[in-house]
Order: C-alpha cells, then sequence, then structure tokens
C-alpha cells in the first residue's frame, strides 16, 4: 500500500488550517452571544476585554508548570516569552521573540496575525483585536508574576490594523 | 529514667542477631524505644469523609502495629480545624474537637493491643488540603501550580496563630486518647512546610523574612505542642532536608540544615529527614531512583543536629538502614510503602523470615489513589485496605478439597497457587517454560528499576512452596493432558497472547515478539518500530533505546502508558523523550513495506515509518485451553492477562481472589 505523501501532507495541512480557522470563528459567534446578553448597556469592548481576561488567567494556570528559574531570570524570561509568542503560533500566527535593549526585557514580534482577519468577518473594530490580545497577555502574567514572587508586564508597541506589518510587545520586570 | 511503655528482648530472634543495629533500643526524649523500627504516618482514606475513624482504618493501623514489634506505629496525621482548610484528603482522619477522642483512641488501643509504641501526628495539609471546601489556606496567596489543588489564600496574623493553637489542642486529644508519641508533620507542601519555605511564604509579619522568620510559626507549634506533652511524650518533627523547589526559588539546602537547627533549639525530640514537595519536578520515590539514593541526607542532618534523625525514602530493605544505624549516620529506619506492601515487614526481618516478604515495587499507586479520592490500595498487596476482612486476612479453609490445575506459573497463577494449597487444595502449577515468573522474565529486563518486578515473584515461590504446590515446569498442557488428568478445577492463568500484525505481509521476517526482544533472542535492527502503547511496548522501546536504537512507538491507545498509574506514567513520558523515542498515539499499522511500515491515524491519515525490525507488544486475551476445558466439565477460572490482558498488579489481585474462592 504506497503512501502519496503529496497528499497525506495536503489533508493533513488543510485540516489544520481549517481547526484554526474555527479557533477563531467559535470565539467570534460566543463574543456575539455574549454582547447580546450583557445587553446595550455594556459597551462591545468591554465585553471583549473582560473575555480576555477569563481568557489569561486559564491560560496563566496552565504556564505555572512550566515555569522555571534555574537558568536564572534572563532564561525564564525567555522561556516566558516564548510560551506567550506560542498562543499566536497554536492559531495560526508567525511570532518570534529577542531580547530588548534594557536587561530583562524581551520583544515579541508577530509578523502574521490571522486574528484580524477572523474579526473582520465578523464586523468587530480591529483595535479591539490588538487590545484584547494585550490584556490577555497581562492576565497571563498575574498568576505567573505571583507565583514567581517578581512583578511582571507586557506592553502592545505597535498593532498594525488588519494583520500586516508587525505588532510588537515588550515583556519586561517592573521592579 | 527513661519512660519503658513495653519490654522487648530480641536477642533469640536470627534478625536482630543479622541487623543488630536495627533492634538496638533507643531513648526518644523521655520514651525508650526499643528497636529503631517506624511505621511513618499515611494516608490512606480508610475513615469517614467526616473525619471520624472507622473499623477498617483501626483494622490497618492494627496490621501495622503488628509489623513493627514494638516500635514506633504513628497514624496518619489529623486535620485539626474545623473549616476543613487544612484537609488535604477524604478520609482523613480530624481532631478539631473532643467527639473525635473515642476514635482517636481505638487506634490507639490497637496499636497497644501489639504492644507499640502509639504515635499521633498532626497534618495540617495547607497548599495541598482543603479537599472538600473551595479554597486554602497558606502562609501567603501564591497560585498552585498543579491544577488538582484548590486556589488558597494568605491567612492573617490572627488566623496563624488560630492555627497554632489548633495543633496545641489537637495534640491534648491525642494524649487524651492515649497516644505515647507526637508529631508534626512539616513536608512534601503541607502547612508547615509552606511557613518555612521561600517559595510559599512571602509575609512581612513576624511569620515571614528570613529562614528564622519563616520559622517562627513552627516554632511556636513546637513549644506548644511540648508543653501540653510533658516530659514523658517526645515531640518530632517531619522536615524537608532539601525542598527540591530550586526551580520556582524555594529553601536552599542550607536553610533547610537552619530549619533543622531551629527546630531542635525549639526543643523537638528527634527529626525525620524528607525531601521533595509535591510541585518538585525531580523524582523521589519512584522506582526509577535507586535504593538509598537519599540515604546521605540523614547523614548530613545528624551533621547539624544532635537529635535522633529518622528517614524512610527507598529504604525498602533491613541492610541499608541496619549499616547506617551502626554507622552512626540514621537513628530510625522509617517505612511507609514498604509496610503497605507487606504490613509485617520488620517482623519477618526479625524473624529471619525475609524470604517471605512482599516487597513494594515503589510504582506510587498508593498515592495515585490517595489524590483521586479514592481508598488507599497497593498494587502488590491485594489485602491492603482489606484488613477488617477476615475474608481476606484469614481466608476459610476450602469446603471441599479439590484437586487443582494451574496453567502458568506468572505472577497471576503462582499468587492462586499458593492460596488455594495454603486453603488446603491439592495444587498443581504446570508451565511450558522451565521456570517461573512467566511474562516477568522478560519485564524485569526494562530498565528504570523494572528489576524490582522480580521480587513479586521470589515472594510468591517461597509462598508456594511453604504451603506445597507442585510444580510440573517445562510441561505444556495440552487436550490430551488435561483429559487424563482430569483435576476438579483447572486456572488458565497462561498470560497474554501476541496477534500478528492483521496486514498482507504480517508474516515479514522482520517481525518479532516483545518477549523474544526482551530476551536478547533475535536480532533487532537499528531501526525499531514497537507496535503497542500500553506499559510492555514502553518497557521495550525503552530497552531498545537504551541500546542506542532509533525507536518509534505505534499504539492504538490514545495515550501512551495508559495502563500506568499517573503518579508513575510522568517518568515514562520523560524518560521516553530523553531516549528520543517518538510516539504515534491513536494509530494503527496498515501496511508493513520492505522499508519498514505504513501508520494510519484514527482519522485516516497515513505515513511511512522506515524500520528494520517491528515489535509485537500489543497483547490479547489467550482463549486456548478454554473449550477442552469447557468440553470435560471441568471447573474453570481464568486470571491475569490469559483473562484481560493489564498489568503485574492485576495478575496478583486475581491470582489471590480466586486463590480465595475456589
Amino acid at each position: 500500500m504506497p503512501v502519496d505523501a503529496e497528499k497525506e501532507i495536503t489533508k493533513l495541512w488543510k485540516a489544520m488550517h481549517n481547526a484554526q480557522a474555527e479557533i477563531g470563528k467559535t470565539y467570534y459567534r460566543w463574543r456575539q452571544v455574549a454582547i447580546e446578553f450583557a445587553g446595550d448597556d455594556v459597551k462591545p469592548l468591554d465585553v471583549a476585554l473582560r473575555a480576555a481576561e477569563v481568557f489569561g488567567k486559564d491560560i496563566g494556570k496552565s504556564f505555572l508548570p512550566r515555569m522555571n528559574w534555574l537558568k536564572g531570570e534572563e532564561g525564564f524570561m525567555l522561556i516566558l516569552a516564548k510560551a506567550l509568542a506560542g498562543l499566536w503560533l497554536n492559531d495560526g500566527g508567525l511570532a518570534t521573540v529577542e531580547k530588548g535593549e534594557n536587561p530583562g526585557e524581551i520583544i515579541i514580534k508577530c509578523t502574521r496575525d490571522p486574528w484580524p482577519t477572523w474579526a473582520k468577518e465578523f464586523g468587530v473594530p480591529m483595535e479591539e483585536v490588538a487590545l484584547c490580545r494585550e490584556r490577555m497577555y497581562q492576565s497571563i502574567l498575574e498568576d505567573v508574576s505571583a507565583f514567581m514572587n517578581i512583578s511582571l508586564a507586557i506592553e502592545l508597541q505597535k498593532a498594525i490594523p488588519r494583520g500586516q506589518g508587525e505588532t510588537i510587545m515588550r515583556l519586561y520586570r517592573t521592579e | 529514667m527513661a519512660k519503658v511503655l513495653f519490654e522487648w528482648d530480641y536477642s533469640d530472634y536470627p534478625g536482630a542477631k543479622k541487623y543488630p543495629h536495627l533492634f538496638t533500643p533507643i531513648q526518644l526524649g523521655n520514651l525508650h524505644v526499643p528497636n529503631r523500627i517506624k511505621y511513618a504516618a499515611t494516608e490512606e482514606n480508610l475513615n469517614g469523609r467526616d473525619g471520624f475513624i472507622t473499623d477498617s482504618g483501626v483494622a490497618y493501623m492494627r496490621e501495622r502495629a503488628k509489623g513493627v514489634v514494638g516500635g514506633l506505629c504513628f497514624m496518619q496525621g489529623v486535620y485539626m480545624d474545623e473549616a476543613r482548610k487544612g484537609q488535604g484528603y477524604v478520609g482523613q482522619a480530624a481532631a478539631w474537637d473532643d467527639k473525635f477522642i473515642p476514635g482517636l483512641k481505638r487506634i490507639a488501643d490497637a496499636i497497644h493491643e501489639q504492644r507499640a509504641i502509639a504515635g499521633f501526628q498532626l497534618m495540617d495539609c495547607g497548599r495541598v488540603g482543603a479537599v472538600e471546601v473551595e479554597s486554602g489556606h497558606g502562609p501567603s496567596t501564591v497560585p498552585q501550580r498543579l491544577r488538582i489543588f484548590k486556589p488558597m489564600y494568605e491567612m492573617t496574623n490572627a488566623e496563624v496563630k488560630e492555627m497554632i493553637q489548633q495543633h496545641v489542642d489537637a495534640a491534648k486529644r491525642g494524649i487524651e486518647a492515649g497516644f505515647d508519641a507526637m508529631e508534626i508533620s512539616g513536608i512534601v507542601g503541607y502547612l508547615i512546610s509552606n511557613f518555612i519555605s521561600s517559595y510559599t511564604n512571602r509575609r512581612t509579619d513576624e511569620y515571614g523574612g528570613d529562614i528564622r522568620g519563616r520559622m517562627q510559626a513552627v516554632v511556636e507549634v513546637i513549644q506548644g505542642v511540648k508543653e501540653v506533652c510533658g516530659p514523658d511524650i517526645p515531640v518530632g518533627i517531619r522536615l524537608c532536608s532539601e525542598e527540591l523547589l530550586d526551580d520556582v526559588r524555594g529553601n536552599t539546602p542550607e536553610e533547610s540544615m537552619q530549619s533543622y537547627k531551629i527546630a531542635e533549639e525549639a526543643g523537638v525530640d528527634y527529626i525525620s529527614c524528607t525531601l521533595g514537595w509535591q510541585e518538585s519536578i525531580y523524582p523521589v520515590i519512584s522506582r526509577d531512583i535507586p535504593m538509598g539514593n537519599w540515604v546521605h541526607l540523614a547523614k548530613r542532618a545528624k551533621e547539624h543536629v544532635n537529635v535522633p534523625i529518622q528517614m524512610a525514602y527507598r529504604l525498602f530493605k533491613p541492610d541499608l538502614p541496619n549499616e547506617k544505624i551502626g554507622a552512626g549516620e540514621l537513628d530510625f529506619w522509617e517505612m511507609c510503602r514498604p509496610m503497605i506492601a507487606d504490613p509485617l515487614m520488620p517482623k519477618k526481618v526479625l524473624e529471619g523470615k525475609e524470604d517471605e516478604i512482599r516487597h513494594c515495587v515503589a510504582c506510587n499507586l498508593c498515592l495515585a489513589r490517595l489524590f483521586r479520592d479514592a481508598p488507599m490500595t497497593c498494587y502488590i498487596n491485594p489485602i491492603c485496605a482489606h484488613e477488617a476482612n477476615s475474608e481476606f486476612t484469614d481466608p476459610p479453609p476450602a469446603e471441599e478439597e479439590k484437586e487443582i490445575m494451574i496453567v502458568g506459573a506468572g505472577p497471576a497463577g503462582l499468587e492462586c497457587a499458593y492460596m488455594a494449597a495454603q486453603r488446603g487444595h491439592e495444587v498443581h502449577v504446570y508451565d511450558k517454560r522451565d521456570g517461573i515468573g512467566g511474562t516477568l522474565n522478560e519485564a524485569k529486563n526494562a530498565p528504570y528499576g523494572d528489576d524490582e518486578l522480580w521480587t513479586c515473584v521470589e515472594y510468591q515461590k517461597v509462598m508456594c512452596e511453604k504451603a506445597g504446590v507442585e510444580f510440573h515446569l517445562g510441561t505444556e498442557v495440552t487436550d490430551e493432558l488435561i483429559e487424563e488428568e482430569l483435576p476438579d478445577s483447572i486456572v488458565l492463568a497462561t498470560g497474554p497472547v501476541y496477534p500478528k500484525l492483521d496486514v498482507s505481509s504480517g508474516d515479514s521476517d522482520k517481525i518479532v515478539t516483545l518477549l523474544d526482544v526482551m530476551n536478547g533472542n533475535v536480532d533487532v535492527g537499528e531501526n525499531v518500530v514497537v507496535w503497542g502503547n500500553r506499559k510492555p511496548g514502553i518497557g521495550c522501546a525503552l530497552h531498545l533505546a537504551k541500546q542506542g536504537k532509533k525507536v518509534t512507538l505505534v499504539g492504538k491507545d490514545k495515550t501512551a502508558g495508559f495502563d500506568v498509574n499517573p503518579s508513575f506514567k510522568w517518568r515514562y513520558m520523560i524518560y521516553m523523550r530523553q531516549n528520543g523515542i517518538v510516539v504515534y498515539n491513536d494509530c494503527d499499522i496498515v501496511d508493513v513495506t520492505d522499508d519498514g511500515i505504513v501508520v494510519k491515524t484514527y482519522d485516516g491519515y497515513q505515513w511511512p515509518i522506515q524500520c528494520d525490525t517491528i515489535v509485537l507488544s500489543q497483547r490479547e486475551p489467550n482463549e486456548s485451553l478454554k473449550k477442552v476445558v469447557q468440553s470435560e466439565g471441568i471447573e474453570l477460572f481464568v486470571i491475569g492477562d490469559a483473562l484481560i490482558p493489564r498489568n503485574l498488579s492485576s495478575a496478583v489481585h486475581d491470582g489471590y481472589r480466586i486463590g480465595m474462592r475456589i
């Protein structure tokens, strides 16, 4: 039974992209439901930001078993930044990490982000995508900071509408 | 003058001559202890969910008390707060009110009946507690690393003082119940250890700061408990000699030794030397850790303090603790798991019956059960947690003596054989192999400590010989032999079968069986696929990877090691990664080609894997001989892997239970 490698890889590749697309669509379907339930007095952005907090809190817990100070602060910050970048990669983005100019500072760069495309399908403002990403990462860091007894912060430095160009985030210690 | 509870004279016992240091008396505080044996406090989830002691809990402790032959026998640690934040196990005993005293007294009395010293342990589970409530407590709010544990919140200064008083009050109840020794648990992530560790204590009041500040609550607990215990009841503490939490900036070993000194200054009469937390990323007590691996920590502890040092942790056999006690590097041999596997273990050592010891195989099934709110059980000891049931502990003689043919001298067959023979049956064990042990002969060749599994067979062999079981090794049981012998009952313990691959080229000469590989009977190529992702396949994959082979593990189960308990499985996952083993789960082999195999996922994707050898480890029940037995109208039992391929534990438990019933 010969294996047609091209056919198998193509099938797998399509299935992966379909699964990734479903992630975004499912999120925005639920966003719509949440906004309807929240009522007219609540801004959609506030609902989305609250969701980002909840997501971040849960993802942060899943980070804790992997947190490791054995390689010192620089090693720890790199591991953490790679874990954050990995979330983008899982969704179908391209993200890299590099050391920043200051000690203990890491820059996360995303050069391909599928979320703005999905957001557009559902008529969601582009700035919401960037703000939610920032809020989710900040929420992830809450438990990580408490767990490692250090104060960590992350900030959005650059966001390009519709996902082209680069999104840049800065991870650093505040003390 | 030391307080003597029970007089023991070991001078005539062979074990006391062979291991003289284990059976030498010692003084803990003012209490005379006849030997150096201690059953360490162990949770078993046998008590009521309301914290009251049950018959099962009492019976469990009575057996362990028999085993220590006059030494220390500690009941499980009790939680001490009505709010149950300190409760870490659903069946943990409570001592937060006087209403628990009668139950606790039953335990003390059961231990005293065996002329052993009854120990009472105070254990607030802290960070790993709150098993029945929404949140726990600790010195500081530090998120949980493992999701199985509840969120926990920082105690106020007043709550810390209340916790200290709870220890004192619970100690009073233990004394009233009749206990002779008191112990504070400060290990593995429980509350006292949370206070001591820089990882979990970030307080800025008098209970935080440097190691002396972090020890302040512990000091106050020790002093309070000492005061109520008086001079005749020794107070000990279990403390981490190394937390193994350097990845999360826990205490350094130097700080841990400082904690020992501070505890000694506060007045403890002994220290139990432990290591590691439940959150540690290093293995401590599983089978892959060599025996005696940690005993040097006891020596280091003795270099820092003058009070007696006790230690457990992979000290499963008497020779090493005897040697270390003789050398002055240890004072007490503690045991938990070895006496779960065989409650009479030290007694058998004393009586010169070491060959009758059922040794713990360090699988950690007992722990896995506790963490999943299940009653204690033991992988290797079918009686464990059934001590209150005389059908298990003392099976009645057979109503009718039968001639029993047991087919297969593996762990299932041997276990069944001696139990049935002890009950009065005439038992004949047949095996086509020339030796006993069945497929354990091959399984013991897997790396990371699997040779310890063989102790099970050694024990069973001795028990069979003492029970008068007759062996017919090198004899394959056939239809004709059954028709000739016509026994009253037949037990099929033939082990599993390893089916051929269901592909057109399933007879390829590159396909071999697990048994041949593990025995070294066949040549194995450099690239190997092991078919079957349960424990036998994993053991074989690791065995081959250790020889430098490039190994791919392919199996039908959704995760590899489905049949391995979670407390050990994580080790296998790490070892497979470390040894470069590629794992494809939820897959089937759909073709064997000239170059290797074709793998197909559950949802239809296919890809080739190059290999020189394919090892079959996938097992199925063994149906052979059943028809002829049934056609002759002979009573039939099928046990172990022949019934359903599982693991060593299932084989032993099947064998014991059928041996009881037959």
